[in-house]
């Protein structure tokens, strides 16, 4: 048993100087994780933040002007100034140079006052479904409101409709891509990584050497794995880490019970990335199938990105095939919402039944090949 | 006195292809046991079955007193296996590969440094410690291989062509260390290609096509073919085993 222990650590050891030598590999692990968040935290930002919004007054007025400053000073938009009417209202968009216009007529300051009220036209760049319909929701809310104010008018008191936003009130996207992230860095490292690192040893012939030496095939797994743990866990850390610092997420559950969780779900994904390395013969094999099997189905199909709700039936069944979808459901109920298991027993009973019958079934697969 | 290696019958079968056939030897402690055979003879089968990498279609063989079938665990920390093909860690230092290969026996500490110390002393390994295990040449990298393979002091060292390709001084050099290690009582189990090499066996089987066609020392086989050389022989031998079998 002891000396069991000790040939682990000993094949452990190697594995993790493998790694620690491997330039390439060490840049997956330390610089990926970073450089995603980064991704996703600025380029792919679905939060609207001084998108241009052009506003085209053909006669300028103190109601034109007014609306012209409140837009500017909301967040959301970044007004330049009110441009004259032009015989192509479209041209700006193609050019870039605006994401929405807001129109007004040329009577625009009389008409407010008659009755009918004023005729106004706002055209939103809807290349990007979700940026588009939120942006003309704040330019319709941001003007109804000026102008109100504007025209000192109270809104007539029907009725009083309040809406408040549960785990996410700012609807930052950070609080939503940052246990994405932990899902699929995590996965990246367990299932990817290792992977191909047994291939590797079975392409070279090194593995058949281990074999040789007092090691046991159970053994050579259990050294072989454990660094990718290590590895998979400090990335974790590194996303809270950096979530918390630069993107202000702050963990509204249990660390402890969220620590579990993700090792039930790195258990799961080390039991994929063996499974992959025994049915692939090269390195690269390894990696095909490890990125389309795993990699792709995590980012598309887990609800990361795409609610799993508005997937066509056969998708959703396959979505709820991926280990992802629960792990997803855990680390966003753990952080977003600050439950605990009593609400996630659920998914967690899934994910670890998944990871046993993964690595079940990768273990036989392993021997047989042996 | 119980035999290093012992096997009856033993047989592996790839789908209808045998690549060993029947084969049966017996070879004492401090032997250095020749095992000779054209590519495809089944010579790293009838290895690979030996060290317990590979499971037999029938018949039985004992290495060091373990069952090859059963007592696996036993055979591995008890014998020393260079393989045809290297597979030692070109990314690892010749010092990091040979403390691994220490460690996963079971060395540690100064037992370990003290057991490293003299191998690398006695395959000349020294001026080579830190460097980048695929960056020396090929006859030091089977150097190495053989120190990863004895720093455990095996009873049993199988060397499947470790001097394939490698110049005829580090060859010369390579025999004086087999002869030295059999001489305080490792059993050699060797195969090879140089029939030169081949004459500092005690004993030498020759295989052909799985099956063992003549087994003698080399003298003995010498007189009993009438050729003046092991090479002679050995082609003797591989023609007169494939008319036996072409007309039967
Ligand atoms: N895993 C396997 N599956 C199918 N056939 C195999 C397998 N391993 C070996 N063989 C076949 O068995 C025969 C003997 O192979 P083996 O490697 O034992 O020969 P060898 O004597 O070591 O040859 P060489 O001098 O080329 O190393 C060959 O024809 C080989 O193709
Ligand atoms: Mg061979």
């Amino acid at each position: 048993m002891k000396a069991s222990l000790r040939r682990i650590l000993v094949a452990g050891h190697k594995e993790f100087l493998h790694i620690i030598r491997d330039p390439q590999t060490l840049a997956i692990v330390i610089l990926m994780p970073v450089i995603m968040m980064f991704l996703y935290g600025y380029a792919l930002n679905s939060d609207i933040h001084n998108a241009q919004l052009l506003v085209e007054a053909p006669v300028p007025s103190a109601a034109s002007r007014a609306l012209t400053s409140r837009l500017n000073a909301s967040t959301f938009f970044s007004v330049p100034g009110s441009i004259p009417a032009s015989a192509d209202p479209l041209q700006p968009f193609r050019s870039g140079q605006a994401r929405a216009l807001l129109r007004l007529p040329p009577d625009f300051e009389a008409s407010l006052r008659r009755p009918g009220g004023a005729a106004l036209q706002v055209i939103v760049d809807g290349s990007d479904p979700s940026v588009g319909s939120r942006m003309r929701g704040a330019v319709e809310g941001a003007v109804q409101k000026t102008l109100m104010d504007y025209l000192d008018i109270e809104p007539p008191h029907i009725l009083d409709q309040r809406a408040v936003v549960l785990y996410n009130p700012e609807q930052r996207s950070a609080m939503f891509f940052v246990p994405g992230l932990m899902a699929v860095i995590l996965l990246m490292i367990s299932a990817l990584l290792t992977s191909i690192a047994i291939t590797r040893e079975k392409e070279t012939g090194t593995m058949g050497q281990l074999l040789i030496t007092p090691l046991r095939p159970g053994e050579i797994i259990a050294g072989k794995l454990l660094p990718y743990v290590v590895l998979a866990s400090l990335d974790g850390l590194l996303i809270l880490i950096v979530g918390r610092l630069i993107f202000g997420v702050q963990v509204a559950g249990n660390l402890f019970f969220l620590a579990i969780c993700s090792l039930i779900y790195v258990f799961t994904a080390l039991s994929i990335g063996l499974l992959v390395s025994t049915i692939a013969k090269r390195q690269h094999h390894a990696m095909m199938m490890a990125l389309g099997a795993t990699m792709m189905p995590t980012v598309i199909l887990s609800g990361f990105i795409f609610p799993i709700s508005s997937m066509p039936l056969f998708l959703q069944v396959i979505a709820h095939i991926v280990p992802a979808t629960y792990y997803l459901q855990i680390v966003r109920g753990i952080i977003l919402k600050g439950v605990g298991l009593r609400e996630l027993w659920q998914p967690l009973l899934i994910l670890g039944f998944e990871g046993l019958l993964l690595f079940g079934l990768s273990i036989r697969k392993f021997r047989i090949k042996l | 006195m119980q035999a290093s290696i012992e096997t009856r019958d033993l047989t592996r079968r790839f789908g209808s292809f045998i690549a060993v056939d029947r084969l049966t030897l017996r070879v004492e402690r401090g032997e250095v046991f020749g095992f000779l055979g054209a590519n495809g003879a089944g010579k790293t089968t009838a290895i690979r079955m030996l060290c317990g990498l590979l499971q037999p279609s029938s018949g039985t063989g004992k290495v060091a007193g373990c069952d090859i079938q059963t007592e696996t665990d036993g055979i591995r920390s008890r014998i020393g296996y260079m393989p045809q093909k290297f597979a030692l860690y070109p990314d690892f230092s010749v010092e990091m590969n040979m403390r691994l290969y220490g460690g996963l026996y079971g060395l540690k500490g100064q037992a370990l440094r003290d057991r490293m110390d003299v191998i690398s002393r006695l395959l000349n390994l020294e001026p080579l410690l830190s460097q980048r295990t695929d960056s020396i040449p090929w006859g030091w990298q089977q150097r190495l291989n053989l120190a990863c393979a004895i720093l455990h002091k095996p009873e049993i060292l199988f060397l499947d062509e470790p001097t394939a390709s490698v110049d005829p001084v580090s060859r010369r050099h390579f025999w004086d260390i087999i002869a030295e290690l059999a001489a305080s009582g490792t059993t050699i189990f060797v195969t090879s290609h140089y029939m030169d090499e081949v004459e500092y066996c005690g004993r030498v089987a020759i295989l052909v096509q799985g099956r063992i066609a003549a087994l003698d020392t080399p003298v003995g086989l010498k007189t009993t073919y009438g050729h003046a050389s092991l090479g002679e022989v050995f082609l003797d031998v591989v023609e007169r085993a494939q008319t036996t079998s072409s007309t039967q």
